[in-house]
């Protein structure tokens, strides 16, 4: 079975994205001996080097070269931008390999021993893996954390070609499209779309469902699509992709639904961002007893426990929402778990955060789902209009709203459209999770003139004390 | 015709807790149905249908308290001549069992005393959020966590993880901090409180008592030969629960004698072929009961309960008799007994029999008893050692009477002798006292005339 020696460990953790290596590296600060089980050459999964960061990277060059061509309103022109593709790719590379290479010093400063290979369950207590070279290596281990993450969802009539791409594809930038087609119009999708507009594409967004960013408040979303109506060239709602064609002169989509083209429309890239599935099925669950579902997510409790009492599960693998955050405090919680700690995983809430330009951010409780369960909630709304740092910025489109419970004044959620949103949206987090009042918001000095005194004074307005807005008329 | 299910008379008790709803909105229920169990601490109780219907709105559910007269459901009766719905309570009792008779008035051991209903003991696997499924690991909840309510109770991320160490129910715990924030200490006080509780109700001694014990062996029993599992009636798990406390926390000393009957023996038969015909039986319990009595009049420390640093002395004789039924062992008790005649305890007593195996037998007829006495005569066995029945201090257990040679005059002669063990509570009674009463007794039994002096 083994081609090397057995090697055992007290907890194997299978995959390195974030939530695979914060548990593996809080076990080891346990005292407990790890084994990190990897099919890739570098630790921190499709975060860090297919998501989360390559795509910031990306964004933040995007945003600075927008941010530049905007100035020529305030009277400071710059040339048009000259874009090395190459040169940006190093950029992007770089700041992967930065971090990739951090956590291989981490992991390896805390004795975690990371091998690398294709792995899966051959039993409750042992997993072989597949090298790189092709051996088969067996690890017994006490306990194990299953953090297998999820891939994109393939739609299965799209043509294998190199112009039609996943996320991963895309931030690969193959090529400066001329016309390029998002399918899906979540999150990824749409920061995908807000870095190759700025690189010059024509591009193309189609949804089948009514909306753009579903699960954020309709409110922000306004905002955000007002502001980025003219970097696109259209946008397909209730449409369907029903067919492609891969031609010498680009792929040839066909749509369906209301907005739907009548003929294929061409593009020199496609993105296809549709979601993700969880890699449940690929990794012998079965064999370990490991219970998994059709769609291949592993069913967990509080404590992040399989229906196998010793094996864990944590992040993408065990349901929505599929964000890296949220995977790592799973993944501390079950390595404390497993330590034998009575650690449970009790947020109230899991932010979401569009990097979009502007960016949308949303923690708590949504508008939408206090009206749909029938909370008894009041909302404060401050406008970035009377921000001064927002008018100083020349970004005064956004707003900052928080949501509080009508009874007690708590804060229950919040959402931020506008620039730094996701920076900005951390203070409602804390507010959300430690029980602040509107007032214990409101009273907390922030500092002038910042974005994030929007929140203090969204917070001022809820108990009628804002002095930056005008009164209201009685 | 629409009536409301009220709470019968349950005797003495009131706001005693709902244990169990046995029916739901929209059951068809015959008369005579069991609609909900009370538990008071003396017994369990089963409220009956009033007659057929169909159950059309709960009043009550688990956990709430109830008295006489408290509107348990609505029931749509079919039956147009329904009775007034206050039915009789039909009882079973909750803390008896053989050999030792093991009423008591406290509270009994059931999973909703404070330490396993607030401190969740036990590492429990709970949902972690809607759509996600329950998992059952090795050990299911003992009680559950309310998770939702846990989660929004008015407590920082760091109170949250200090309640989960400590397996504190945070929606149980009221804040002190202004607003009611529950603050570290408030969850360290509840802990306290808790385990006070649970140490000074004599119910749940045994968790303030940390006796350091070896956890209980696992042995999959299955793997030597085939097994069945028979879950333990209430009564069990009660009466259990009583006994192994009583055994714990009692330090028992068994004091056996033999007692000569050969002469009460025959004047019990006589007394039986005199009254053949008005049926009542003399039995050697009768006798028992009257001579344990006049015993404890001369030894009252036998008729007392330890009350913290005082003695409670009893000028009343309540005397219980474990008596066997279908549904387990109870513990019946004839007050004032010493006021009573052979005859009329004898009947008093086949009374309580005959309603004990009928499952008849209410909390009023088992409380209040003073000492206690199980009998194994009809069955067999020397001597054993009978579990006092706190808050009692002795027991007398009795086995199967047999002819012995006696030594007497120079000669063996054959005697009937009844093997008495009395079990009784050390730190009230020494065992000089014991012997003393036991000797006492046997002399009373020996000559009965003597329980007229």
């Amino acid at each position: 079975m083994s081609d090397n020696l057995l090697l055992e460990c007290d907890v194997l953790v299978l995959g390195a994205g974030p939530g695979g290596y914060s548990a593996a590296f809080r076990a080891a600060d346990l005292g407990m001996k790890v084994i990190l089980v990897e099919r890739y050459p570098t630790l921190g999964g499709v975060c860090l080097n297919v998501g989360c960061i390559p795509s910031k990277a990306l964004l933040h060059v995007a945003g600075v070269t927008e941010e530049a061509q905007a100035l020529a309103a305030h009277g400071v022109s710059f040339g048009a931008p000259q874009i090395d593709l190459d040169k940006l790719r190093g950029w992007k590379t770089q700041v992967v390999s930065k971090l990739t290479g951090g956590l291989a010093m981490m992991a390896k400063g805390r004795k975690v021993t990371v091998v690398q290979g294709n792995a899966r369950f051959i039993d409750p207590h042992h997993m072989e893996v597949t090298l790189t070279d092709g051996k088969n290596q067996a690890i017994q281990f006490a306990k194990a954390i299953i953090a297998a993450g999820s891939q994109a969802v393939k739609l299965p009539f799209m043509p294998d070609d190199p112009r039609v791409v996943d996320s991963t594809g895309a931030l690969e930038l193959p090529q400066m499209p001329e016309r390029m087609l998002v399918i899906g119009g979540g999150i990824i999708g749409l920061e995908m779309a807000t870095v190759y507009s700025t690189l010059g594409a024509k591009i193309d967004v189609v949804e089948m469902m009514d909306g753009l960013m579903a699960g954020a408040d309709r409110d922000l979303v306004k905002v955000w699509e007002k502001k980025n109506a003219k970097r696109f060239n259209k946008i397909m709602l209730k449409t369907k992709t029903v067919a492609a064609e891969a031609r010498p002169d680009g792929v040839y989509v066909s749509f369906t639904g209301e907005q739907a083209p009548a003929a294929p429309e061409r593009y020199d890239l496609v993105l296809v961002a549709v979601g993700r599935r969880p890699n449940g099925q690929h990794i012998g669950a079965e064999l370990a007893g490991v219970a998994v579902d059709e769609r291949g997510f592993i069913a967990v409790d509080r404590q992040q426990r399989t229906n196998v009492p010793h094996i864990y599960a944590i992040g993408d693998i065990v349901g929505q929402p599929m964000l890296a955050h949220k995977a790592v405090h799973e993944g501390h919680v079950a390595a404390e778990a497993a330590e034998g700690r009575r650690s449970f995983m009790d947020a109230r809430q899991i932010p979401s955060v569009a990097y979009t330009d502007p960016e949308v951010a949303w923690a708590g409780v949504t508008e939408d789902e206090a009206r749909a369960q029938g909370l008894r909630y009041g909302k404060a709304v401050f406008p970035w209009a009377a921000s001064g740092r927002a008018i100083a910025n020349g970004r005064d489109e956004g707003f900052t709203k928080l949501l509080f419970d009508e009874e007690t004044h708590r804060v229950i959620g919040g959402g931020i459209v506008g620039t730094h949103a996701g920076d900005l949206i951390s203070e409602i987090c804390l507010a959300i999770e430690m029980g602040c009042e509107a007032g214990d918001i409101g009273k907390t000095i922030h500092p002038h003139p910042t974005l994030g005194e929007s929140i203090g004074m969204a917070a001022e307005l809820y108990e009628g004390v804002c002095t930056d807005l005008p009164p209201k008329n009685k | 015709m629409a009536i409301e299910v009220k709470v019968p008379d349950i005797g003495d008790f009131t706001n005693i807790p709902v244990i169990e709803v046995l029916v739901k909105v929209g059951d068809t229920v015959r008369a005579e149905d069991a609609l909900v169990t009370l538990e008071s601490d003396k017994a369990t109780m089963e409220v009956p249908a009033p007659s057929a219907g169909v159950v059309k709105e709960l009043k009550v559910k688990l956990g709430d308290k109830v008295s006489e007269g408290s509107v348990i459901l609505i029931l749509e009766a079919h039956d147009e001549a329904a009775k007034p719905a206050t039915a009789a309570v039909a009882a079973s009792p909750a803390t008896h069992s053989a050999p030792a008779a093991s009423a008591s008035t406290a509270p009994p051991i059931v999973p909703t005393t404070p330490t396993t209903a607030q401190l969740d003991v036990a590492e429990t696997a709970v949902p972690n959020q809607p759509g996600r499924a329950a998992i059952n690991p090795t050990n299911p909840p003992i009680a559950p966590v309310d998770q939702e309510s846990f989660v929004m109770a008015h407590a920082s991320p760091v109170i949250r993880q200090f309640a989960r160490e400590l397996g504190v129910d945070l929606s149980k715990v009221k804040g002190s901090a202004p607003k009611g924030r529950i603050l570290r200490e408030d969850v360290q006080a509840f802990v306290k409180s808790v385990l006070q509780s649970a140490a000074s109700a004599p119910g749940g001694a045994a968790a303030g008592i940390g006796l350091g014990l070896l956890p209980w062996p696992q042995v999959d029993f299955a793997k030597y030969g085939p097994i069945e599992a028979l879950p333990l009636s209430r009564i069990k798990k009660m009466s259990g629960a009583n006994l192994h406390r009583n055994w714990v926390m009692i330090p028992h000393v068994t004091n056996n004698d033999d007692a000569d009957i050969t002469e009460l023996e025959s004047f019990r038969l006589q007394l039986n072929q005199e009254n053949a015909k008005s049926g009542v039986k003399v039995t050697l319990l009768a006798f028992l009961i009257k001579a344990v009595c006049n015993a404890l009049k001369k030894f009252p420390e036998l008729n007392a309960s330890l009350d913290g640093d005082n003695l409670i002395l009893k000028h009343y004789y309540n005397i219980g008799f474990a008596a066997d039924t279908p549904n387990g062992l109870v513990v019946p008790v004839i007050k004032d007994a010493d006021k009573k005649g052979v005859m009329q305890i004898a009947a008093e007593a086949s009374a309580f029999a005959a309603k004990a195996r009928d499952g008849k037998l209410g909390p009023a007829d088992m409380t209040g008893g003073t000492f206690s006495i199980s009998s194994l005569g009809g069955i067999g066995g020397t001597y054993f050692t009978p579990i006092i029945n706190a808050p009692e201090v002795a027991i007398l257990g009795v086995c199967r009477s047999t002819i012995r040679p006696v030594w007497r005059d120079n000669a063996f002669v054959p005697r009937l002798v009844a093997p008495l063990s009395l079990s009784y509570d050390h730190r009230v009674i020494d065992g000089a006292s014991a012997a003393r009463f036991n000797t006492y007794l046997v002399g009373l039994l020996a000559d009965m005339r003597r329980a007229t002096l």
